[in-house]
Order: C-alpha cells, then structure tokens, then sequence
C-alpha cells in the first residue's frame, strides 16, 4: 500500500484495471502484472503513471478493462500482449485504436466507455464507485467523499436518520420493495435490546451479480450504511451474509471491516460519537433459500436454512429473537447517498412509488451482457436495446425473463413498461433482486417455465406442502407438456395449483414460484397449445416435438448446416440445397442457429 | 382483547396463536403438523385461515399466527377449501400408502388423477417425529436434503447413537410412516436394533435400556435395578394408595 501512495500522489496518469470476478477470468491481473513490471522500467522517464485495480465495471462482455486517467481512455478485452502497445500510447499520447470500445450496432470506436450507450443512459448511485477506486484501498472511497455520510449522520439524532430515510422513498432492493425507513422505524421502537444489523448478501438467483459487484467493488460503502443504521436504530452488532461462492467478496470484505476498525468508523465509540459498532461476515452454505431472510436468520443462529412465517417482522423479532434490520447489499449501498446528498435529491429520481435507481444484470440473448444501474422508470426497452444494444445475431427478441427464477417472463408487447417494483407486479412478474434475462425466438417459454421451475424444486427448503410438493407436481406436468404427454386439462391444473402455491405457501419462495408458469401461460398461451394441441414446439428447442428441415428455395448449399452437425444427419452437395435425415438428427439446433440464410425451418 | 371467529366474539391474550383461540371457543381448524404438546409449526399449511385487519384481509397460517390487535377471522371459504383439497391432494400423491391420507382425500372430496412417485410411501413430512424426538431429548431424527427431495432421517441414513429407541417418533405419526419391526427379544427403529428389557412384575418384555435410562435422567431418579412396565407400575402405584387408605 505505501507503494501505491507514493504513486497515486505522482502528477502522472492513473491507470484502472478492472479486477472484477468477470475481468479476472479473462486474465485482467495478468494485464495488472504486466503493466506494473513495464511502468517500473520507465522509471524517471516521460510515461508516469500508476496503476490501481478496480471492481467491476459492468461491461463484463468486453473485459478486462482497461481505463485511463486524466486521459479517460477505456480499453477493451486487454490482454498481456496489448500492454506495450498501451505503454507507446502513453508516451505519445495517442490511444491504441484497436483496444477502443466499438458500438457493437454502429461499428463506431469510442475514446471514452462514458460516451457509449451502454453507459451514457446510466445512472449510478449504488455502483458509483465502483471501477473508479481500489477496493482494498480505504482512501479511495474517503477520496470520494466515502465516510462523510457517517459523520452528518452522527451529527443527527436517530429519529433524523430515520427521518431521512423514510424521506428518500428507498425500498429494498433485494426484491421485497419494503420501504427501508419503516424497516427501521419499527426496529428502533421495539424494546429488547440488543437490536442487530444484517446485511444479506447472499445473492442466489442464476445470472445476477449486483451485489457480488458491490461487495467486491466498494465494500465501504456497504459498512457505512450498515452503520448509520446501526445509529439510527440503536443496533451493536452487525453481520454480513455472504454467499460462500463470493470469495473476492469475502477478501475485500474483510479488508474493508480492518481499515474501518483501524480508522475509527467500526468499534467503540465510532468518531468520538457514543456509537459502538462491530461487524462481522458470515458465509452461506449455498442455499437458494437462505436469501430470504427469516431462513438467513435462522442459517446465522445455526440452525437450516428454512423460513418461518412472518407475522412478526425480524425487525420486531429477528435474530436470537431480538429486533433487525436485515437490508440487501444494494439497499445499504444507497444509504450514504442519501444521508449525504440529503433524501430530498434522491426522492426526485425513479417514479412515483419507486424512488433512485435500480441495478440488473442484463444476460441472455442480449448484444452487450453486464452490469447496468438506470433510474427507476427506465422502459424495458431502453433498457434491452439503447444500453444492451438488442438481440444479437439477428435474431428477434422474444421476452425478458425478470426477478430471478420466480420471476416472470415480460412479452415484446410489454417493452415499454416503465419498470418499477410496482409496474412489474402488475405485469405478473416482480423486480427480485435485479435480474434480467433477454430471450429470443430460440426460447421455448413452456421449456422456460420448467427449467425455473426445475430450479425451484431444487432450492425450496422443502419445509411446508404446498411449495415442496406443488412445486414437484408442477414440474411433472411441465416436463409433461414439454415431453409431448401434455393435455389440455393440464392447463387447468397448472392454474389453479399455482393459485394455491401461491396463496399457501410459507415464504415468498413457494409464493413467488408459480410467476415462471402463470406469466408464460398468460402471455405465451399459444406456445402451451402448439406443444399440446399440435404436438410441436415452435422454438424447436423441445426434442420430442421438433423437426427441422431445410428450405431447398432458401438453402445456398453454403454446407455450414454440415459441417456443424454432430450426428452427421445434414447431406448435400457443395452449392446444392441439402437436406436433414430425420431419423439420424438428434435435434440440437446447432443447423438453425448456425444458418445464415434463414433456410433451417422447423416444421 | 376481543376477537371475532367465523361470526363468534371471543377473547384473546396478546400473542396467543390464533388456532388455540379457535380450538377453545370449539370452532374445528383441520390441522396435520400441529400438536399440542409441541405447539405450531406452519408446515402443512391445512390450517389456513382468512384474516381481517381493518380493510386488510389475508392468509394466515392459524398455528403460527399470534392474535396482536382486533382481527376478525373467517376459518372457511371457497379460497380456502380450494387450498385445503389441494393440500390434501398434493399429501395424497407423496404419500398414497397411508390410509389416514386416503380417507382424507375421499373426505374432502378429492378427484385430480395424478400419478404417485412412490406407491408404498406413508410420511407426510409434518414434522412431528423430529418434534417428539427433540422433546425426549434425544435429537436423532430431523429432517434433511431440502427442495422436493426432502426427508425425515439421522444422519447418512445411519443407525443413530443418539436414538434411544422410545419409538416416540412411531408413536406421534399420523400417517403411521415409521416403522418399528420386531422380532423376539428384540426390536428396530431407524436402522438400530435394541434389546427389550423385560419387566420385573409381569415379565413381558417392554422397552429398551438407553430409553429408560432417559426416563429415569428426566424424572431426576436413579435407575435401579428392577424395572417396572407401565401396567404393572400403575398396579403397584394403585395397591400402594389402596394401602395407605387402610386405616
């Protein structure tokens, strides 16, 4: 770290390496150990710079990423042999054309990443510092204004804080959408002390990656809100629940919790102020559930992670049985915000009932796949085609899966929703956690809807009837239907178990687990009746009820439908239409998503 | 405070659970996992009852739902009978074996043809083994796995060193899902084999050691040597105050 202070105070260049999960995988510390070893032989010379590795920047498509200041440059997918080429740019300060980020649409290079559209429609709150500071370095985020918020909170009384944050309109991110400030409000009334503070960071649902971005990226900004938290409802202890796959998280986390504790911000007597406030990580044995929170409780105390019924809030009667504010990671990123910036600002972004912005995970069948942070309100559309940049491969767009494997699937009809928490409800679906998955005309919704449910009966804690054992009747019908034994009779049953699913079940698991089906049945009806009525599906991704065949009018003979087989079922002469073997092909679609000319069709 | 149920005003104590209300005011609430001596649990979700706060009305499990503020409560409705037949249902198709599921599901009336996985299966996961087991202290029975493959075992499915063998479990199940095959001198529950002790009065064989050891640590009494079978202590415990009613 002495290192790096002597550097950052150097009137050279900074140079950000994204160090991210996603950019790690794709070799961004290689890029980091480079770097550092060519700046040190330029010692003393014109190219000064310093390097700092950073959190996720988002675009995890085109990692590592490589940004440099005050130049505002951005590279994309550096690699170790690209860092001479970046050290000559230094030097003469030109930027290296070939690393700049090119608009996957226009085919236009941009200098900057901040002038693309997938960042120009941004706005961050939560993530709005990370990619910009080093995680393991404190004086990043004080440098940022980090830990500010904590003193104007220590400056306020309890009730102020509170008064704040009820003022700001924040709701839980983590899927909920309780507002943040009532949360807290009845935990600092209820009596029987001592209270206690969570922060659930046990992120489960596939795809999303919000909370491991901010926990890795700017882990103080999530022990700064837990603890003006912890001031404004009285709390002594806090814990942090990771999940125990997030293990750049947990390092990061750790570091963090030492340089608080080493600076004054955690312990007794934070700041001089009569708070005394400790915090410690506890990481998840790798259930689904245990993103609930009654069940994260219970997986604290020791005990399963299963959940009990909630008549009584945690914030009442939470762990060991005393009063807790248990927040998402991405709802405690924005608490300094608003205690800094004052809730007023903060209320005037997002929608009426949605305040601030939300972060997703856009995934799936979508151009440009990361991490992007829009004000509540921002349309599906905008969001899938102005930042994502569309369906790729020219392929069109078919739905959008949203809030994790209990969420539901939102039609093209709907791409002008303004999302919010309560927009998406009434579309059947919910905001859960952030996740977005874009689906294209490949995607059978009826295969959509059993895999989440798969999924589900999988991670139900299995506790109360009617998710454990809804949940398997539902999957066996699905696999039913997409197995070609499907009736018409099924529907019915799909409803109305999921109406009772839904209405009996004991945790917002069961509860929220019928979405996948009643969304796809309410929107993709007629893909249920193909399979069942018509015995086919028209995605062709359900083997048992697929054919393809080549369009002989449309089919150049271009042999890629051939080549790509692999159960050598496609024939044809070079430049002559060719054919599939029904009987030898095994209906993997590698022919029609590979087809340039749109010649496979499924019958 | 006063509460209304299905019409009827009744008092409540603050955090009293609602069903216990219902229960004692007569209004019958059809429950499977809920036990008096353990109390609720929320986990077979047959107790299911409509609750009215002021505008707002929602489902709540009754077992589990402690009375906090004037509520009124509606134990029936269509909703609700729906849910209970597909309870019941969903029971029936996990555990078709059990005769006690079977005349629930000609009971409430039950016509959804779907095949079972498990024919022979009788356990309807409602928990009340592993709460009789804890109760006796012994904790060797829980359940375990989770999503749709959850199950009530000991640990790896091995024979339990923490199992005493007082077939509490066997004896609380309403499916009749736990079994206890005996054989002379001897018998097994989950996986372990226990010697009988027999009875120094009538000398019939009637438990296992571990077990009345447990007894005797519970009551605070020494174990000594001969032991008495319930009948025959009940014989002694009546011919003792029969006794000492001799003048």
């Amino acid at each position: 770290m002495s290192q790096l202070a002597t550097e950052n105070t150097s009137n050279g260049r900074t140079i950000l390496v994204c160090c991210g999960t996603g950019c790690q995988a794709s070799g961004s510390l290689e890029v980091l150990a480079s770097l550092r070893g060519l700046l040190a032989g330029e010692a003393g010379t014109a190219v000064r710079a310093s390097t700092k590795s950073t959190g996720c920047n988002g675009l995890c498509e085109k990692g590592p990423l490589v940004k440099i200041l005050p130049d505002d440059i951005t590279y994309c997918q550096v690699a170790a042999e690209d860092v001479p080429d970046i050290v000559d740019g230094l030097r003469d300060g030109t930027p290296v054309q070939r690393l700049l980020y090119r608009d996957p649409v226009t085919r236009q290079r941009y200098r900057s990443h901040r002038e693309t559209s997938f960042y120009k429609k941004q706005h961050k709150i939560a993530l709005r510092n990370i990619g910009e500071i080093d995680p393991g370095d404190i004086r990043d985020y004080l440098d940022r204004g980090g830990y500010r918020a904590l003193r104007t909170a220590l400056s306020m009384t309890p009730a102020q804080v509170i008064g704040e944050v009820l003022a700001s309109g924040l709701r839980g991110r983590g899927g909920g959408g309780f507002p943040t400030g009532r949360k807290w409000q009845s935990c600092a009334a209820a009596d029987n002390a001592p209270r206690y503070v969570i922060c659930n960071g046990d992120e489960g649902d596939p795809g999303a990656f919000m909370d491991r971005s901010i926990m890795e990226g700017d882990p103080h900004t999530v022990l700064e809100g837990m603890i003006i938290c912890a001031h404004a409802v009285g709390a002594s202890s806090g814990f942090i629940y990771v999940r125990d796959e997030y293990d750049l998280a947990v390092v990061n986390l750790h570091q963090a919790i030492r340089d608080a504790r080493a600076a004054g911000f955690l312990g007794d007597r934070i700041l001089g102020s009569d708070l005394s406030f400790d915090i410690e990580i506890v990481r998840g044995g790798g259930a689904f559930v245990c993103g609930e929170e009654t069940a994260l409780i219970a997986s604290i105390e020791g005990h399963p992670g299963e959940p009990r019924d909630k008549y009584v809030f945690p914030a009442v009667k939470g762990l060991w049985g005393r009063p807790t504010v248990i927040n998402n990671v991405e709802t405690w990123a924005n608490v300094p915000v608003i205690i800094d910036g004052g809730a007023a600002g903060f209320a005037e972004i997002g929608t009426a009932g949605s305040k601030g912005t939300k972060v997703f995970s856009l995934v799936g069948k979508v151009v440009s796949t990361g991490l992007v942070e829009v004000p509540m309100g921002a349309t599906l559309r905008e969001i899938v085609f102005d930042i994502g940049g569309g369906v790729p491969r020219g392929r069109s767009f078919k739905a959008v899966q949203t809030g994790g494997p209990s969420g539901g699937c939102i039609p093209g009809s709907l791409l002008d929703l303004a999302v919010d928490f309560d927009s998406l409800a009434a579309a059947g679906s919910m905001m859960g956690s952030g996740g977005l998955i874009v689906m294209d005309d490949r995607t059978c919704m009826v295969e959509v809807a059993r895999y989440y449910v798969n999924f589900l009966a999988g991670e139900s804690c299995g506790k109360c009837t009617p998710c454990r054992e809804g949940i398997s009747l539902l999957l066996e019908t699905l696999t039913g239907i997409t197995g070609g034994r499907g009736s018409i009779a099924d529907l019915d049953l799909l409803e109305s178990l999921s109406a009772t699913v839904r209405a009996a079940s004991l945790c917002a698991l069961g509860r929220t687990a019928p979405n996948p089906v009643l969304s796809t049945l309410k929107y993709f009806r007629d893909e249920y009746l193909a399979h069942i009525c018509d015995h086919r599906c028209p995605a062709g991704v359900c083997r048992e009820l697929t054919e393809f065949y080549i369009d002989a009018g449309l089919c150049t003979g271009c042999g890629l439908c051939r080549r790509k087989c692999p159960a050598e079922a496609v024939s044809g002469e070079k430049k002559q239409p060719h054919a599939i073997d029904a009987a030898r092909c095994i209906r993997c679609g590698e022919c029609i998503n590979n087809c340039r000319f749109q010649a496979v069709r499924i019958r | 405070m006063k509460i209304v149920i299905d019409g009827i005003e009744t008092a409540a104590s603050p955090g009293e659970m609602l069903l216990e209300v219902a229960r004692r005011l007569g209004v019958r609430i059809p429950t499977l996992c809920y036990h008096e001596a353990f109390g609720g649990q929320g986990v077979c979700r047959l107790c299911l009852v409509e609750v009215t706060a002021g505008e707002v009305s929602r489902l709540v499990a009754s077992c589990t739902y402690p009375v906090t503020g004037e509520i009124e409560v509606r134990t029936t409705t269509p909703e609700i009978e729906r849910i209970r037949r597909h309870i019941i249902m969903l029971l029936h198709r996990r555990a078709p074996g059990s005769e006690f599921i079977q005349e629930l599901y000609r009971e409430y009336g039950c016509q959804e043809n779907v095949p079972a996985p498990d024919p022979d299966e009788r356990c309807i996961m409602c928990r009340l083994c592993v709460n009789a087991c804890e109760a006796v202290g012994a904790c060797a029975i829980t359940a375990v796995d989770r999503g749709t493959d959850k199950r009530i075992d000991t640990p790896y499915g091995e024979a339990s060193p923490d199992c005493i063998g007082c077939c509490a479990c066997a004896e609380v199940c309403p499916t009749k899902a736990i079994g206890v095959s005996r054989a002379a001198g001897h018998y097994t529950i989950w996986n372990r084999e226990f010697e009988l002790e027999r009875c120094a009065g009538c000398g019939r064989p009637f438990t296992s050691r571990p077990c009345q050891e447990r007894i005797a640590r519970l009551s605070g009494q020494e174990l000594s040597g001969a032991q008495l079978c319930p009948e025959c202590r009940k014989k002694q415990a009546g011919s003792r105050v029969a006794l000492s009613m001799i003048p």
